[in-house]
This record gives structure tokens, C-alpha cells and sequence, in this order.
């Protein structure tokens, strides 16, 4: 590990975390990058295959960095039929092209299904998370334990930061929302809970059965039948009627979530979930009667993730905001991804995603290959979000998002003068869907009632 | 001829013009960035009245001879390729600005499209399309077997064509369709192309500013989805049918307005394949001519066509697959250099080939991941769309073996040799494939065939009947 990169995540747990200017600190992000790319150049193929195409043998710029980046794609660039033939051995060979530790010891002999091909890996420590794509592929995102252990500690600093809500153990956790088990997301739940969560009051789960990377893959596998046309009017209409019972199932945790949520009305609660769902909780226990006045003051609310395009009334926020009576100072947003293992919590003062030291983020062009010109002394720049994340050991810490931000270099209202994120945040995909109509394309267009 | 405004981003927009049945609009009211290469246009929104005639009125073109649409047709093609053509010349200026392709790819696609504009094509067109042409022109006498007497006519349909982004030549034939048809017409124009729709309606009104086809035609953009403007235009009261090019969400934007009397003629997105033989591998010589055969069916407007090869099942040994696959990778690089289009692959591309290309004991490849010609050797497709000149060889044991890959939204397969064409086009069919043509010849087909499993012209027009009693004797 190198010097610099240590220093730079010695930083986790300090205070001042996000008031270090980016001018200060931007010399020893640059060694700390350069460190990552020595340790890691031949480590990894993929980079080994960027920087030789790109011909660099050192980081001495942001602007070496930008053709060592890898975009969010990278992590589904596995050939698909890999995983619908269940080919684990290829599996775990595309995998190795992206990790930086060999994959070694990993027994695949008479692997059931994806999700044992995952606990197998997860044996020898590597920790496969996977992001949920129904239509598309998914992405196989490789951590170390290392990572699983920076997690644990990095969201629940996100959270007291982002809410003003300590660790003190004193809360009842509500979920709403299924839980991807993924490693790092049961990481992530195991840290809140120790940290925030009465001993003595279970964490309430979502009531329905976990989505595991095995039943995500068997609603992609089904999407490429049903395009290829290999799936058969019968093996529709038997997915068609498990998936009303699956949507039956998730409409009743709503309920049952909602009132456990009123039985429970008098301890100081903690809600967990995307909004998608937590609007949908609140809608039910306001249509039971009960409101602000009826719960704690104090309470408070973690939301992972944005929208996934889940269509909601406006004021979905201050909806859910006002039925769970979280005050003004207790609301939390966090900028991150899969892809990056730390967070970037929203200030309540400024309204700013926080960028800490350990991150690097650069601003591209929208075709994410060239750095945009910006004044690290308090200038802002808006375009496509790539960053560095130091705290990743696992894989490769730089990333093009498929995000459009503003990072802004000046001072934040809250008073910290770390770099921070504007909240206006847009995905690229949302923004280009206009008419791209041409008279080219795949089957893909011919599949109906998956998306 | 426009002056060019700035953007806020300080950054150059581009005026396109509207055109409504005559009439040249310019505007500012909407500024919209272009697709693929971030221009930003401004266009004036959409004169809703002006465009849309009444009910009231008989289409200007019901009682205009077809002989005479024909002759107007031919003399505005010959008026695109002049050199004095100053519309012309402004759009391919400022497509150049817009479209993904290089100008001079542009211009080739632009000319070769205004060839369309012959006689012998157009009266093709109405022959195969129609059992008695003469309908359009008139009232049909027709009596069945109990002496029922009636006429026939092909009524001209009032139609909304939705003009793709890819194809440049689309729009020369959808203006001489919905001419053909003597359709009152309303062009939506994309966003990657606002700019030679017009061009040729200018052109056209330069001849007769007061034409009935001039009277007949607008061409505007909005943006596709916008429901400001579709909740107003997309009514049965308005238009019988809109003629929508594409897929996905295009179309299923599109399929929300379907209804009684507003329906759908769908030119569906499609892709397009090679079956080659084995005999393609029988020496050397006959290596060189079919991997050049199949390059020329793969750059294919550079890819950027539907009728563009994207898989080649080849019939042999990999041995024998693989040298094919240098030859054609060489004669694809050869190709795109000539050109003079040099993209990069999108980054999800890129990451993907490169991907195939570290596993490398499973698929091979030609050539780089740089937008310069590339070929993929598999043996079962790649799963995702070969774009920007790729090439994904499937080697096959034998051409059975590829059928299963034909599917409804395959378009052209271009076969070798053609003398195996005839054993394979049932099963072809049954997958749904469109058209098999000899390797090499995807580009050219039959004067007055059928487009996308249907005589269009045929599907455009209203089917209108006179009863007229039964003859006494």
C-alpha cells in the first residue's frame, strides 16, 4: 500500500474530513494515484491494456488518469452466454482479468447456480456484488475483504455525518425495501445495525423474499429467450404467474411494514429504503390514519440509491419526510454506486454531496475521454462524473459514471472546503432518450413486457 | 444563408428551417441538441393549423394524374443533383455539422437516394403495388358474380410519416410515396437529420411554388415523445395513419395514440446477416472475392443501414474460418479508411471487444478496437450489436446451424453461393426473415418489391367503395 494513499484514508474517521481544499491535497492524490497504478499496472490486465494503448508509465497529471479509467460498462463486459450456460470456469477467468489478486483456490466443481458460484467465491474472499438489471446484463462488481471492511466503517460515518444522527444504539431499524444480497449491501446492514440499532428491538426486514443474482439472472435469461423466440408460449405464461405472485407478495409487505411501523410508533425509529418504497410504506400507513404527530421526533431515515426511474408525485420527499415526522435536520442523502466503495454525503447546510480526500473526482467531456479545464480554486465544472476511489482495494478505483454532475471547488455554505456536488445530479441515459429513431436495429425492440 | 446564432454554452446553433405546404418557416422557439453529436439546432414549433388541413377539403392531389406527380417527381430529381442547387448544397453543409457520417458519405447517400426519382422505378412502384393502378386516378368499375355493381378507389390517406435519423434517402422516398399515394402529408423530421426533408420540399416549391404536391406536404420537428405536440396531432380526425420508422421506445411512444381510425404502419428496426458456404473456402482465389463481398455488404452506409451485416455464419473448419476472417477484416479496414469516417467505438463497445479480446483462447480477433475495421471470430454470436464496422464471423458446421439465429427482425441475408439460396429461403421465411439477396448485393433490390413484408403504397391508401346497385340484366 502506498504512503500517500494511506495518508489520504488515514482520514476516514476525522472530523474535518471534507475540509481539505482540493488544491491542498491535490499533490498527494496525484502520488496516491501513482502508487495505485504501480501496485496495480500488471495486476490487471485490463489496465495493463489501457495504459499500453495509452502509453503511460506514470501518473504525474489528472490527465494521465483519464484513459486508466474504466467506464461502469467494464463490469458487465463478461460475454453473457458465460453465465446463461453456467460456464463458471469462464465465469471466473473474465473475472480475472479485472481483478488485481490472482483468483486462486476457488472450487467449481458441481456449482448448483449462480448464486453458489458467488458463495464459493466469497469462501476464498472475493466478494462479487452484483447491480440489478432485468433487461440488461448485470454488473459483477469484485471487492476484497479489505473493501467489505472499509464499507463497515465508511457508511456508518456517511450516515451520522449526512443525518447529525450518532451511533448510539438507540433506535429501532425499520426496512423498506427487498434486499439485494450482495455481500456489500449485507455489509453495509450489518454495520448500521450494530451502530445505530437497539440490541434489544430486531430490525424489522422487508417482508419478501431476498433477490438473489440467481433470480435476477433467471429474469435475464428469460428476456434473451423470449428474443431469440426459444421460449415457448407455456414458459411465458408460467413466468407471467410468477411474477403475479411475486408482485402479490411484494404489496403485502408494504402493509404488514406499515404496521409494524404503527405498533412500534412509540420507540425512535430508523426507515431504511429506496424512495420508490418508502413512499410507498408511508402512503400506507397515512392511509391508516396516522402521521407526524403520532411518531417520535427524533427519528430518522437512510435512503440508498436515487429513483430507478420509479415514478412518483413530486413531493414524494417531503412526503415521506412528514409521515415519519424526520425533521429538517435529520433528512440524509449519500451520492455513490456500486463502483465506488465510499460515500458522499449531502450536507444539510449547503445542500452539497461531500467529496472526501480519498476520493478523486474528475469531471470529463461527455464522452468520457478527455478532462474538462477547471480552476481548483473554487471554480465549478459540470460534465460527466469519473472518480478515483483510493479505498478500493479489491479492483481498480477509477470509474466513468454515466453521470452528469457539477462539482463545485468553492467553499460549501456548511463550511467545509473539500470539493462538493451540486444537487442536480442527471444520468446521461435519461437525458439522450429522445427520438433516436433509425431503420437499424436488434431484436431487442421486439421484446415486450420485461422492462 | 442563416446567420448563426450562439447558445448560452456559447456554442454555435444551427437554423433549420420548417416547411408547411409551401410555406418556409424559420424559428427559434425550440433549441435542441442533436443526438449523436451534441449540435444544438433551433426550429420554430409547430404551426398546427397551418399544417393540418380540414377534413373539409379534398386532399390537392386527388384528381392530379399520377402520370403528373410522376413527371413532377422525375424533374425535382433532376433539380437535387444540379450543382446550382443552393438548398442542397446549405443542408449537406449543415447535416455535415449533425449527422454521424462524413459529409462526403452524406452527399454519395443523398445522390444515390435521388436516383429513386425515375419514371420506370416509380411506375414499378405503382404496378407491383397495386392489382389496377388506375384506382388511384379514379373511380374503378367493379361487378362480382351476382351482378353487384360498385366502384373503387384508392383514396388519398391523410399520413404522419416519423423519418428516421440513419438513412438520408428515407426522406426522397417517403415524399415520393406520400406523393404517389396523393396523401395529404406531415413529415416528422429527426433530430439527427432536420435539414434534407426541407431541402428537397424547397425544391420542389422552386418549380411551382402553387404545385398540389407543394400544397401536400410540411415537414416540422418536434422533439419524438414531446406529448405537447403529439396529443394534438395524432388524432383519426387529423390523420389516418402514421408511418413510423424504428423501435423500442419510438414505437411504443407512438402505440399509445393508436385507435380506431389512427393506425400504425411500422417499418420495424432490423438487422441484417451473411450465410456464406463452404465453398467460399475452396482455394484461395474464391477466399478473396467473398471476403470482399461480404466487407461490401457490411459497410453498407458504414453499418449505420439496417440492411448492413452485422453476423457472417461461415460453413467450415476454423482453420479455414480464420484465414477468411484476415482477408475480410482487411477488406473492411480497406473500406472504412477509403471512407474517411474514423469514429471511435463507444465505450461499452470498446470495453466489450477488448474483453473477447483478453479471452482470448475462446474467440479470435482481426484488426483493433478503434473504429477501423474489426473482426470477431465466435462460435456462437456475440451478445452485443456489432456497430462502426465489426464484423462477428460465427463459424458454423453447417448453414443449418445458423438458421436458428434468423428471427423476426432479421432483414437481408446475403448468401453464397447463390445457387444454395433456394434450399434455405422456406426455413428462412418461417424465421421471419425479410429478404435473402446473393453475398454482396444487399444494397440493390427489384424495382417495386415489397419493403418489410408488405407492398407499402398498397397499406398507405384508404380503400373507399361507391355501391351502385345491381345491373338488371
Amino acid at each position: 500500500m502506498g504512503a500517500a494513499a494511506d495518508k489520504l484514508m488515514s482520514k476516514v474517521a476525522a472530523e474535518d474530513r471534507f475540509d481539505y481544499s482540493a488544491a491542498e491535497v491535490r499533490d498527494l492524490q496525484v502520488q496516491a494515484l501513482n502508487e495505485r497504478f504501480q501496485e496495480r499496472r500488471n495486476a490487471i490486465k485490463l489496465l495493463k491494456m489501457r495504459a499500453e494503448e495509452a502509453g503511460i508509465e506514470e501518473i504525474t497529471s489528472l490527465d494521465d488518469m483519464v484513459g486508466l479509467l474504466f467506464p461502469h460498462t467494464a463490469y458487465k463486459s463478461y460475454p453473457e452466454s458465460f453465465l446463461m450456460d453456467e460456464r463458471w470456469d469462464r465465469l471466473t477467468k473474465w473475472l480475472g482479468t479485472i481483478s488485481p489478486h490472482p483468483i486462486e483456490g476457488v472450487d467449481l466443481e458441481g456449482i448448483k447456480d449462480v448464486d453458489d458460484w458467488i458463495d464459493r467465491l466469497a469462501a476464498k474472499g472475493y466478494f462479487i456484488s452484483c447491480s440489478s438489471g432485468t433487461t440488461g446484463k448485470s454488473a459483477m462488481l469484485i471487492a476484497s475483504q479489505k473493501d467489505m471492511d472499509w464499507s463497515k466503517i465508511d457508511t456508518v460515518n456517511v450516515f451520522a455525518w449526512g443525518s447529525g444522527v450518532k451511533p448510539a444504539r438507540d433506535r429501532m431499524m425499520v426496512g423498506c425495501a427487498p434486499v439485494a444480497t450482495v455481500p456489500k449491501n449485507k455489509t453495509i446492514s450489518e454495520a448500521q445495525v450494530a451502530a445505530f440499532s437497539n440490541p434489544e428491538w430486531p430490525r424489522w426486514d422487508y417482508p419478501v423474499p431476498p433477490i438473489t443474482v440467481g433470480s435476477l439472472t433467471k429474469m435475464v435469461v428469460m428476456r434473451k429467450k423470449m428474443a431469440e423466440g426459444s421460449a415457448r408460449p407455456d414458459e411465458i405464461a408460467e413466468f407471467e404467474q410468477t411474477s403475479g405472485e411475486r408482485q402479490k407478495i411484494l404489496d403485502d409487505a408494504i402493509v404488514s411494514t406499515a404496521e409494524a411501523i404503527i405498533a412500534n410508533r412509540d420507540k425512535k425509529l430508523m426507515v431504511a429504503g429506496l424512495w420508490s418504497g418508502l413512499y410507498a410504506v408511508a402512503k400506507a400507513v397515512r392511509d391508516r390514519g396516522y402521521s407526524a404527530k403520532d411518531f417520535d421526533p427524533d427519528n430518522c431515515i437512510y435512503v440508498g440509491g436515487g429513483l430507478k426511474r420509479a415514478q412518483l408525485p413530486a413531493d414524494y420527499q417531503q412526503f415521506v419526510h412528514e409521515t415519519f415526522n424526520i425533521p429538517e435536520g435529520r433528512h440524509f442523502q449519500n451520492y455513490s454506486m456500486q463502483e465506488l466503495n465510499s460515500g458522499m454525503p449531502k450536507c444539510r447546510e449547503g445542500g452539497r454531496y461531500h467529496v472526501p480526500p480519498w476520493i478523486v473526482p474528475m469531471i470529463l467531456n461527455q464522452d468520457g475521454d478527455a478532462l474538462l479545464p477547471v480552476d481548483i480554486n473554487g471554480g465549478k465544472v459540470e460534465g460527466r462524473a469519473a472518480f478515483y476511489d483510493l479505498s478500493l482495494d479489491g479492483r481498480w478505483g477509477g470509474i466513468i459514471t454515466g453521470d452528469k454532475i457539477e462539482l463545485d471547488y468553492s467553499p460549501c455554505q456548511c463550511g467545509n472546503k473539500g470539493p462538493s456536488i451540486t444537487d442536480n445530479i442527471a444520468r446521461y441515459a435519461d437525458l439522450q432518450g429522445d427520438d433516436k429513431i433509425g431503420c437499424a436495429g436488434t431484436i431487442d425492440a421486439y421484446v415486450r413486457g420485461m422492462s | 444563408m442563416n446567420a448563426q446564432v450562439q447558445a448560452n454554452t456559447g456554442e454555435p446553433i444551427v437554423s433549420a428551417p420548417i416547411f408547411v405546404r409551401g410555406e418556409v418557416i424559420e424559428g427559434s422557439d425550440i433549441v435542441h441538441k442533436s443526438r449523436d453529436l451534441g449540435v444544438t439546432f433551433s426550429t420554430a414549433n409547430v404551426p398546427f393549423d397551418k399544417a393540418i388541413p380540414p377534413r373539409t377539403e379534398v386532399p390537392p392531389l386527388l384528381n392530379v394524374p399520377t402520370s403528373e406527380i410522376i413527371d413532377f417527381l422525375v424533374e425535382t430529381g433532376q433539380r437535387l443533383v444540379a450543382p446550382d442547387n443552393a438548398f442542397v448544397h446549405e443542408c449537406f453543409d449543415r447535416m455535415a455539422s449533425t449527422h454521424i457520417l462524413p459529409r462526403e458519405v452524406i452527399e454519395n447517400v443523398g445522390k444515390h437516394a435521388v436516383s429513386y426519382l425515375d419514371r420506370r422505378i416509380l411506375e414499378a412502384e405503382l404496378r407491383e403495388n397495386f392489382p389496377d393502378p388506375r384506382a388511384l386516378d379514379g373511380w374503378i368499375p367493379k361487378q362480382d358474380f351476382t351482378g353487384r355493381k360498385s366502384f373503387v378507389r384508392a383514396y388519398g390517406p391523410r399520413l404522419i410519416h416519423v423519418l428516421p435519423g440513419n438513412s438520408p434517402g428515407v426522406a426522397i422516398k417517403s415524399i415520393a410515396q406520400g406523393a404517389l399515394v396523393k396523401a395529404v402529408n406531415l413529415f416528422k423530421m429527426s433530430s439527427a437529420d432536420p435539414f434534407y426533408t426541407v431541402a428537397i420540399l424547397r425544391t420542389m416549391a422552386a418549380i411551382d411554388p402553387e404545385h398540389p404536391i407543394v400544397k401536400s406536404m410540411s415537414a416540422v420537428y418536434w422533439r419524438g415523445g414531446e406529448a405537447a405536440v403529439e396529443n394534438v396531432l395524432y388524432r383519426p380526425q387529423y390523420f389516418d395513419k402514421i408511418v413510423a420508422w424504428g423501435g423500442g421506445d419510438a414505437i411504443n411512444n407512438v402505440i399509445k395514440y393508436l385507435g380506431p381510425g389512427f393506425q400504425l404502419v411500422s417499418f420495424d428496426p432490423k438487422t441484417s446477416i451473411s450465410m456464406i458456404g463452404r465453398e467460399a473456402l475452396e482455394s484461395e482465389e474464391r477466399m478473396e472475392e467473398v471476403a470482399s463481398r461480404a466487407a461490401a455488404d457490411l459497410m453498407m452506409l458504414n453499418q449505420e443501414a439496417c440492411a448492413a451485416s452485422r453476423f457472417q455464419f461461415v460453413e467450415g473448419p476454423q482453420e479455414l474460418v480464420d484465414r477468411f476472417c484476415a482477408k475480410f477484416q482487411r477488406y473492411i479496414a480497406e473500406r472504412a479508411a477509403a471512407s474517411g469516417d474514423i469514429r471511435p467505438l463507444a465505450m461499452d463497445l470498446k470495453e466489450q471487444v477488448e474483453t473477447l479480446m483478453m479471452l482470448d483462447d475462446e474467440f479470435a480477433t482481426w484488426g483493433r478496437a478503434d473504429g477501423k475495421g474489426l473482426v470477431i471470430r465466435s462460435e456462437e454470436p456475440v451478445d452485443f450489436h456489432p456497430i462502426n464496422k465489426i464484423g462477428n464471423v460465427v463459424r458454423v458446421d453447417r448453414l443449418d446451424d445458423a438458421v436458428k439465429y434468423v428471427n423476426v427482425a432479421t432483414q437481408s441475408i446475403g448468401f453464397y453461393p447463390s445457387e444454395r439460396m433456394a434450399d434455405y429461403r422456406d426455413a428462412l421465411g418461417a424465421g421471419g426473415a425479410q429478404r435473402v439477396c446473393p453475398l454482396g448485393e444487399v444494397g440493390p433490390s427489384t424495382y417495386g418489391n415489397p419493403w418489410d413484408g408488405m407492398y407499402p403504397l398498397h397499406r398507405f391508401v384508404h380503400w373507399m367503395v361507391n355501391e351502385d346497385g345491381i345491373d338488371p340484366r
